[in-house]
């Protein structure tokens, strides 16, 4: 199901905070289509791994190439790549002042990428995707945790991005709203959205993911398709890992 | 009595036109308020967005110490003092209109408080919001003029109107360079009539109007701000 065109090709990514070590030396693939879950104990890196794939984190060694340019070279022009790269924050991170339309028109109108009416329309568009079609002329405080990051996804969305970053998507999120935004994610996957997604929720890594990923002590200790990653799992810290999360 | 104030009011305010003086003070007071308003919300600004670039990006740093250094003269010496630093030092030797110079130094002196504030707006603003902008494709001015300020302005907007209502009254002691405001006019009327009591009193109802109003029309601004948000 995934095509052999490499998206983005991280080689012995590194990223220090002062003396803390993160990220070691990460070295991996994604493929155009891939839908890469990546889990790991709280700490290991794994969300500085997914920050680091759009320079919200500024790696300290490695290299990143994303469709074939090397944007850890300081010539690239981040936010012009930026755009090919959507981004879900655990937290939602809407903009309050602005109607659930103005948050998803925002980036494409003032990047003139599209007019008001274009982006206006593709708003409507995804608010129906996501099954929030009565929800565009709202502010962001009168939605549910899930509405909200339904919306976050509708904009991330907007920029037609070649790839998207989930960071701990439902982490933030009431047990009973986690549901919808898993569905929309599994919608997303099946449209062929490359999706890379930094997750707990083992069920969901199982079922959608194409690939597994166990960050640990700043490196990738085990990579697999999810029926052998969770079957049969190689790395002592990762069986111990997967003992403690799954009941 | 009543045939006594009536004199006395005749006297302060009606006899050789002296109500001009407060007339002409009060609009002194406004001109140099209205203007200092303007150059400490500009300088203000500027003072912030250089202060919290450098803490967030860590570029900047030569405006940053220029900043730092600014603020803690303005904010570590008295407004009077500035003013007549400013009036009878740096312009001593020119003659120089005596509202320009009152305008520049309470607008200097605003600048640095309006500078704090803004600058403490910008950095309550959760720096996820940041990240939403940044990963959306916006660059640093954009995410900052579409997403930071219009938040940081609803947040700062209480803290502002309280600066410009300490401003307002603070230009009272700009009678130390002779300049004839509000405060210096109803003076001036006490000097030729020797009564204390009329003309201050008259003088601090008019700078209590003045602030009522100021407040009802921030407090309005703001009701209005708010109401965006919850519909």
């Amino acid at each position: 199901m995934n095509g052999d065109k490499i998206l983005i090709k991280i080689e012995n990514l590194q990223k220090s905070f002062g003396s803390l070590e993160v990220l070691r030396g990460v070295t991996t693939e994604i493929r155009q289509g891939e839908v890469v879950a990546i889990i790991g104990p709280s700490g290991c890196g794994k969300s500085t791994f997914l920050r680091s794939l759009n320079l919200l984190e500024e790696p300290t060694g490695g290299t990143i190439t994303f469709e074939g340019v090397d944007i850890t070279d300081k010539k690239v022009n981040v936010d012009r790549m930026r755009q090919k790269i959507g981004m879900v924050f655990q937290q939602f991170n809407l903009f309050p002042h602005m109607t659930i339309r103005k948050n998803i028109m925002l980036a494409p109108v003032k990047l003139k990428l599209m007019t008001e009416e274009e982006a206006s329309r593709r708003a409507d568009e995804l608010l129906e995707r996501i099954g929030l079609p009565d929800k565009a002329d709202q502010y962001p405080n009168m939605l549910s945790g899930g509405q909200k990051q339904r919306v976050a996804i509708a904009r991330a969305l907007a920029m037609n991005p070649d790839v998207m970053l989930f960071d701990e998507p439902t982490s933030a999120l009431d047990p009973e709203m986690v549901g919808e935004v898993l569905d929309l994610m599994r919608e997303l996957a099946k449209s062929g959205m490359t999706m890379i997604i930094v997750t707990h929720e083992m069920g969901f890594a199982k079922e959608v993911a194409t690939r597994v990923l166990f960050i640990d002590e700043g490196n990738i200790k085990e990579e697999n398709t999810p029926e052998e990653f969770f079957a049969h799992p190689k790395n002592p810290r990762l069986k111990d890992f997967l003992s403690k999360v799954l009941v | 009595m009543l045939q006594n104030l009536q004199d006395r009011f005749y006297l302060n305010f009606i006899a050789d036109d002296r109500w001009k003086y407060l007339v002409n003070g009060l609009k002194t007071t406004l001109t140099v308020t209205f203007f200092a308003v303007l150059i400490g919300i500009l300088l203000g600004f500027l003072v912030a967005v250089v202060r919290s670039t450098c803490e967030k990006t860590g570029k900047l740093k030569i405006l940053n110490a220029v900043c730092k250094l600014y603020l803690t003269v303005v904010r570590g010496t008295p407004v009077v003092v500035q003013l007549l630093i400013i009036y009878f030092v740096i312009f001593g030797s020119v003659k120089i209109d005596k509202t320009f110079v009152a305008i520049l130094a309470f607008g200097l002196n605003s600048g640095a408080y309006v500078a704090e504030i803004i600058r403490g707006g910008i950095m309550s603003i959760d720096n996820g919001q940041f990240e939403a902008g940044r990963s959306l494709g916006l660059n640093y001015v954009q995410t900052m003029i579409y997403i930071i300020f219009p938040q940081v302005f609803k947040n700062v907007l209480p803290a502002l109107g309280n600066e410009f209502i300490v401003l307002l009254k603070e230009t009272s002691v700009a009678g130390y360079i002779a300049l004839e405001d509000l405060t210096k006019g109803g003076d001036i009327i006490r000097s030729r009539t020797y009564d204390a009591f009329m003309p201050l009193l008259a003088v601090a109802a008019i700078y209590l109007i003045m602030v009522l109003v100021f407040s009802k029309l921030l407090g309005a601004l703001e009701r209005r701000l708010r109401n965006n948000e919850r519909r």
